[in-house]
């Protein structure tokens, strides 16, 4: 259900993501112009921090106080401030290790696009997943690999900027110690093959444990799910990451080649949820949709339901309508993989 | 205490001069020594490098000026001429030869200006003359200071930051490119002076391996036998693509007339090498690698040009905070010597203390003989005369010698000097002086306290003229 309180703590983790990467930009600066980047390290340091401890304390109250169940993740929402939590500890920790200190200049808007995503996950586009009749054990797997899987693929694709930007003021031939905050380009792409290796890992334990729940039953996405729209997509994702995991030592896929390819798979993944939400899982065999209505075994999910359903409507406007879009745009990427997602936009 | 600085620098001597007068190993101790010789409380440090030498003393005030011994010292141990130290020697005082030391610290009288070497190079020499107990309490605070005023200025104005020569560069250049360098391979071509200065700061990486070609083979066989801190080969000149492809990093310096690696030539080899990252450093003049290979995937091409340019920028920006060091360099030098003088009036003042106290002793223990044998009906009466010369006596005992410096003759204004200071350090102003003059007939007692009777009167003068 939606919760204010949620919603509230998310625009200040949003707005504490964003002073952190003021912070961090104007650190670069002054390192750029040939200063210290010691000044400001410790503010920027304290704001991640308040991130994490404030998005671990909503997390858990979500799952105590409002879901009052022991699996956290019953929502969108619930996902986006799982990542949002982990790529801020993430970055802490590798900036933590010396040499990655640049990291946080590239991660920090991704940290606060996350947050002002689980603002929208939280308030317009809120829905819970309709997991009522599946085994949680599976659910549970499911879910958190597939969020965890898009946390690294998020962090390789952070990394592959990083490389490009390093890569280009080297070609440029500038002075190193403009450059001498971020890693070094092997370090870089190190840190690119180490976190899409992880998260190709976690996607394909996703896919798999997708595939278990989408064939558990008659009322998943029919007979022809397997050229469905979102199966078809979701995995092309996990073949480009294949790519970019086995690819990388032949002669083409290294350096740039290989950053811009971690790019494009999380473009690519959140392409394909955009896709995925806006068409509904029409398998073509049938040329209709399977079983299109969601099961609605409570009032609450009767609820959500209808706020979707209402959500989609173009006869909203233009503000629903730019909100939608938004949403979609920032929606993308996780609900490629939920499979067991019902068949009505979500949301957008 | 007086602190006193002789320097001979690249400033102002020539390479030869600094030469013949450098002290280095065990003549260091021998100079310690010699400056110290016959002076138990004088205190000395010796800095030489190649581009200075500078001795450092610090002596009891009182001492005569140590500028013509220092000279004399430094030229009878060097075994140079007077006339050659005088002419180039730099001599400084108190706050000055501070602020000098601070300067020599951070940097800023070094030939590369910043450089940190010097810093350590400070440090030593400080450490030297502790372990020869030559460094006291005044050279210990002083040189302290220096270490910390050096560090403290090279963090905030950044004077210490960026590469100055072509090999740091190419050092930082290859940081950024590379996270870890014993497994990778370098290769120099070429075994001209521009290469041996470069590798030699290559080579400080500890590549995997370090390659050597070139056309004369014999040459890079030389240059490989002064590389004895890395795994050296020399191969020949034709195996220039073997070694291009096994390379990570490359530097050429040869003297040929046309490039030698061309983008023709490269092109080829880059998927042999698998398209790793190969970072290349072309020193040479005409440059050995056509410009166009440094537009191939993952290549890096850095030339003498790319490379000169970060050197000059550094320079540029060390030029720019020279004003802002200078600044802080000073106010340090000034809380120091104030810091020193501050300790030095503290010992006076417990000598002083130490002296008065002991003419009292002496005093009140000599009233007290003269009393032992007084008639206990006389002893009021006596006891009042005994109190009264022992003030007398006493009064006259502390003001003997500072009034006797006071010399109507002297010229110079010491006397007005002395004069302004008995008034602020006693309280005395004019009128003060005209309501209480001091009684007349009151004369000095001499040292040893032979006091005359207080009935005599003497006609002893203060060398103002003035009855004391």
């Amino acid at each position: 259900m939606t919760d204010t309180l949620t919603t509230i703590s998310l625009i200040v983790l949003t707005v504490l993501s964003l002073a952190a990467w003021f912070v961090a930009l104007r650190r670069a600066r002054r390192v750029a112009a040939g200063g210290d980047a010691a000044p400001g390290a410790n503010l920027q340091s304290f704001l991640v921090g308040l991130c994490i401890a404030l998005g671990g304390g909503v997390f858990v109250y979500r799952a105590f106080a409002v879901h009052q169940r022991w699996q956290p993740l019953e929502a969108h929402v619930d996902g986006l401030l799982l990542i949002g939590v982990l790529l801020a500890i993430t970055v802490t920790y590798l900036v933590k290790r010396g040499r990655m200190k640049g990291l946080s200049l590239f991660a920090l808007p991704f940290l606060a696009l996350t947050f002002a995503w689980a603002v929208c996950a939280s308030w317009w586009t809120f829905r819970e997943f309709n997991q009522s009749e599946l085994h949680s054990v599976w659910m549970t797997v499911h879910l958190t690999s597939v969020y965890g899987g898009m946390l690294f693929f998020l962090m390789a694709a952070i990394a592959g900027g990083m490389y490009l930007y390093v890569q280009r003021t080297l070609h440029r031939r500038h002075d190193p110690a403009a450059t001498r905050p971020f890693a070094s380009l092997e370090a870089i792409e190190t840190l690119i093959v180490r976190t899409s290796a992880l998260g190709f890992a976690l996607l394909s334990l996703g896919l798999v444990t997708g595939l278990v729940i989408v064939t558990g039953g008659p009322t998943r996405l029919g007979p022809g799910w397997w050229y469905s729209p979102k199966v078809v997509l979701a995995g092309a994702s996990w073949l480009v990451y294949a790519v970019v995991m086995n690819v990388r030592h032949t002669t083409h896929f290294r350096g740039a080649r290989a950053a811009w390819l971690s790019i494009a798979g999380l473009v690519l993944l959140l392409a394909t949820f955009g896709i995925a939400t806006a068409l509904p899982a029409i398998p073509a065999s049938q040329g209709k949709i399977p079983n299109s209505k969601p099961q609605i075994t409570n009032k609450s999910q009767k609820k959500n339901a209808n706020q979707s359903k209402a959500t989609a409507s173009p006869q909203q406007g233009p503000l629903f309508g730019s909100i939608g879009l938004i949403g979609a745009c920032l929606e993308v990427g996780i609900w490629n993989l939920e499979l067991t997602c019902p068949e009505v936009p979500c949301g957008s | 205490m007086r602190i006193v600085m002789l320097s001979i620098s690249h400033r102002t001597a020539s390479v030869d001069l600094r030469e013949r007068i450098a002290i280095a190993g065990e003549r260091l101790a021998a100079a310690i020594d010699g400056l110290r010789s016959g002076k138990p409380l004088a205190e000395a440090v010796v800095l030489s490098t190649c581009n200075r030498t500078e001795l450092y003393i610090a002596r009891p005030a009182q001492d005569a000026s140590p500028h013509d011994e220092l000279c004399q010292f430094l030229a009878r141990f060097s075994n140079v001429s007077m006339k050659d130290i005088a002419s180039v020697a730099v001599i400084r005082e108190q706050e000055e030869a501070i602020a000098h030391l601070f300067r020599v610290a951070t940097g800023l009288e070094s030939m590369v200006l910043g450089e940190p070497q010097i810093l350590g190079q400070v440090k030593q020499a400080y450490e030297k003359s502790q372990q020869m107990k030559a460094a006291g309490p005044v050279l210990h605070r002083v040189f302290q200071q220096a270490i910390s005023v050096a560090k403290q200025v090279r963090h905030e104005s950044g004077i210490g930051e960026g590469r100055v020569s072509i090999g740091s560069v190419a050092v930082d250049f290859a940081s950024q490119i590379f996270e870890r360098f014993d497994d990778k391979v370098m290769v120099a071509v070429g075994a001209g002076e521009m290469a041996k200065i470069t590798l030699k700061h290559l080579q400080a990486l500890k590549p995997a391996k370090l390659w050597l070609t070139n056309r004369t083979r014999q040459r890079a066989e030389d240059l490989a036998a002064r590389m004895p801190s890395v795994s050296c080969g020399v191969r020949g000149f034709d195996e220039l693509d073997n070694l291009l492809v096994e390379a990570d990093i490359v530097l050429t310096s040869t003297g040929a007339q046309q490039p030698i690696i061309t983008e023709a030539r490269f092109k080829p080899l880059i998927r042999r090498r698998r398209s790793r990252p190969i970072f290349i450093v072309d020193i040479a003049v005409p440059r050995d690698v056509e410009p166009a290979v440094g537009n191939l995937s993952n290549v890096y091409l850095y030339n003498i040009d790319d490379l000169q340019r970060v050197v000059l920028k550094t320079h540029e920006t060390r030029s720019a905070q020279v004003d802002q060091c200078e600044l802080m360099v000073r106010e340090a030098a000034r809380s120091c010597i104030a810091a020193v003088q501050h300790r030095d009036v503290g010992h006076l003042i417990r000598a002083l203390r130490e002296r008065l106290h002991a003419y009292a002793k002496a005093e009140r223990e000599r009233t007290l003989k003269r009393l032992a044998g007084t008639p206990i009906d006389d002893l009021p009466e006596a006891f009042a005369a005994a109190m009264d010369e022992h003030d007398h006596r006493l009064v006259n005992k502390i003001l003997h010698l500072p009034l006797s410096q006071l010399d109507p003759k002297d010229a110079n204004g010491s006397l007005a000097f002395a004069a302004e200071a008995l008034r602020q350090l006693f309280g005395l102003d004019e009128k003060a002086a005209d309501a209480d003059p001091l009684p007349a007939g009151e004369g000095v007692a001499d040292d040893e306290g032979d006091a005359p009777a207080p009935d005599a009167p003497r006609a002893d003068k203060s060398p103002l003229g003035r009855e004391v």
